[in-house]
């Protein structure tokens, strides 16, 4: 009997002590750095000042506020335009399933999904510079809109970190919604046939509440990687112009890394920390709720 | 009949088309990869390049083979060691009874919802003080680390697939849970296995922020390469577009093999096909 619990420990043990150390300790650490002032490079040099460091990022300087912002901003769009193309997305594929072509079709439409984020950026700076950029050329030739620098103005550069967001994971908001239809019992769509049923009717009694659970997941899984943004916002506007695209995670990065100040930084990191545990809370629920219903199939 | 017929086509050209939004930009990043900065420049747009014009990647190549095996060696390494660690922790979940299972389950899961930013300079820290900073090593024990619990809760999804009699007959006849786990669970979810090894191999070879903060010049993997590429003061787009086209390679060859599981690994296991 001794064995078998040794045994058994064995199993689990290791992952929880390697998590407790990489994963645990350093969140802990942050917690406790960021109530120092101190520079990555003159560690030996830092001391206690409390809770001055939040008080800077929150109260005295309006950059980490505007990307916290700026986060939730890019979020909540993202996530909308996901949600409504995905399911328009969704309902086309879900129609011609029995296509063998669109098997294809699928499979290439939901590569953005694991490319690369860096990659993904990079595309699309490619394709948005000013004087080689494809999208210049054709605005400029078709609609006869001059060129001019779309990352370098506040507002279209917003725009451009959106639709780059979006374009990378509608597809990923398709298939969760196509797998969300597939479980629609067949007789229900015979039923509101039968009944005499238009598209609007199917859509709103019938399809809806059944892949609402499906969406709710979405959600929250893309929240958390929304939070976390960070790579897309590196190789394109690196938060600019100005701070019109300065995120959370980028934040943090810059005041770490570019100005060493690890107080400062490490008082971020934690605001994005009890952030997203908060969204954790809600995705654990909500993933073990649907673990106990035996999945979503 | 025939009304349903052109339904169907219409539907097939309007995905055809949506394909297409996803597809262009990568096939046009493909095509860049094969300009000369002459023909990247060039107005009208060269529309389709000359695909024997390879000086790009001969380039790219010949300045980053270290880089690219770096990031090949991380990524190798931290999904082998990711499902060594994770599998039997899994399995454990899956088929021992004990209290607390279910909260062990919960917080493994929640760990790997924080934001990796907040973690890393604790861990810079951690690994100056080990004199670990700028190694391949360091590398493959963070994204191990952040890979674990993504690696647990998938497995599980498709451990508990096993029918409990089986794990129950096997113990009636004395075998040891490790024969089981080795014998049993882990040939019966080969597919499963594979499922989480490619997405955690994609998720290594994908990651920045970590290489950003860890590796100085050694260790630098091909995204730190690549990114490099751009911060110059004159981007050689071909060159950039050579590296991208490289990076992508993998993420796109393993996609295809994901294929059916695709769903279910990125919602952690909650959806079942």
């Amino acid at each position: 009997m001794k064995n078998e619990k040794i045994e058994k420990l064995l199993f689990i043990l290791p992952t929880c002590l390697f998590l407790l150390v990489i994963s645990i300790f350093p969140f802990l650490y942050s917690v406790y750095l960021s109530l120092f002032q101190a520079k990555l490079t003159k560690m030996h040099k830092k001391f206690f000042i409390g809770w001055e460091n939040y008080q800077i990022i929150l109260f005295e300087d309006d950059v980490f506020p505007t990307a916290i912002k700026n986060t939730f901003m890019i979020a909540f769009s993202s996530i909308t335009i996901e949600i409504i193309l995905g399911f328009i997305m969704a309902k086309i594929f879900f129609e011609i399933r029995h296509v063998k072509f669109s098997n294809a079709l699928r499979t290439v439409t939901i590569m953005p999904i694991m490319l690369t984020p860096l990659c993904v950026g990079l595309v699309f700076l490619y394709i948005l510079n000013p004087t080689l950029g494809i999208f210049s050329y054709i605005l400029d030739t078709f609609f006869g809109i001059e060129p001019f620098a779309y990352l370098g103005e506040p507002l279209p550069a917003q725009i451009s970190i959106i639709a780059i967001n979006s374009w990378q994971w509608t597809p990923f908001m398709m298939i969760l919604l196509l797998a969300g239809l597939m479980t629609v019992p067949n007789e229900q769509y015979e039923a509101a046939k039968i009944d005499g049923a238009n598209w609007f009717h199917v859509m709103t009694k019938i399809e809806i509440p059944s892949i609402l659970s499906f969406v709710l997941l979405g959600v929250v899984l893309r929240l958390i990687e929304c939070i976390r943004l960070f790579d897309i916002i590196y190789i394109t506007t690196k938060g600019g112009p100005g701070i019109a695209t300065e995120v959370m995670a980028f934040f943090t990065y810059r005041t770490e890394f570019r100005s060493f100040q690890i107080g400062t930084g490490s008082a971020s990191a934690v605001i994005i920390l009890i952030i997203s545990l908060i969204v954790t809370t809600i995705a654990v629920t909500l993933l073990r709720r649907v673990e106990k219903n035996e999945g979503l199939s | 009949m025939k009304a349903s017929v052109k339904k169907k086509v219409i539907l097939l050209v309007l995905a055809s088309f949506i394909t297409l939004i996803f597809l262009a930009p990568n096939l046009w990043m493909l095509f860049g990869s094969f300009k000369s900065q002459n023909a990247m420049f060039a107005l009208p747009p060269v529309w389709i390049p000359d695909f024997t014009y390879i000086k790009n990647f001969t380039i790219m190549l010949s300045q980053s083979y270290t880089y690219l095996l770096n990031s090949i060696i991380v990524t190798v390494c931290s999904t082998i060691v990711s499902l060594v660690f994770s599998l039997p922790t899994a399995f454990g979940l899956t088929f021992f009874k004990f209290k607390g299972r279910f909260f062990l389950a919960d917080w493994i899961l929640s760990t790997r919802m924080l934001p990796p930013v907040a973690a890393a300079v604790p861990l810079f820290i951690l690994f100056k003080y080990l004199n670990l900073l700028d190694s391949l090593f360091a590398l493959v024990i963070v994204y191990t680390a952040f890979n674990i619990p993504f690696a647990v809760w998938v497995s599980a999804s498709f451990f508990k697939k096993i029918p409990y009699d089986l794990i129950e007959a096997s113990r009636i006849e004395g075998a040891s849970w490790f024969h089981i786990f080795l014998k049993i669970a882990v040939p019966l979810s080969k597919g499963g296995i594979a499922t989480v090894a490619i997405f955690v191999f994609i998720f290594s070879w994908n990651e920045l922020l970590i290489a950003l903060f860890f590796t100085v010049s050694e260790s630098r993997t091909f995204p730190i390469f690549i990114s490099a590429q751009v911060s110059q003061a004159q981007i050689i787009w071909g060159n950039v577009a050579a590296a991208t086209v490289i990076q992508s390679i993998p993420p796109i060859l393993l996609t295809i093999f994901l294929q059916k599981n695709i769903v279910s690994g990125l919602t952690l296991g909650a959806v079942k096909n």
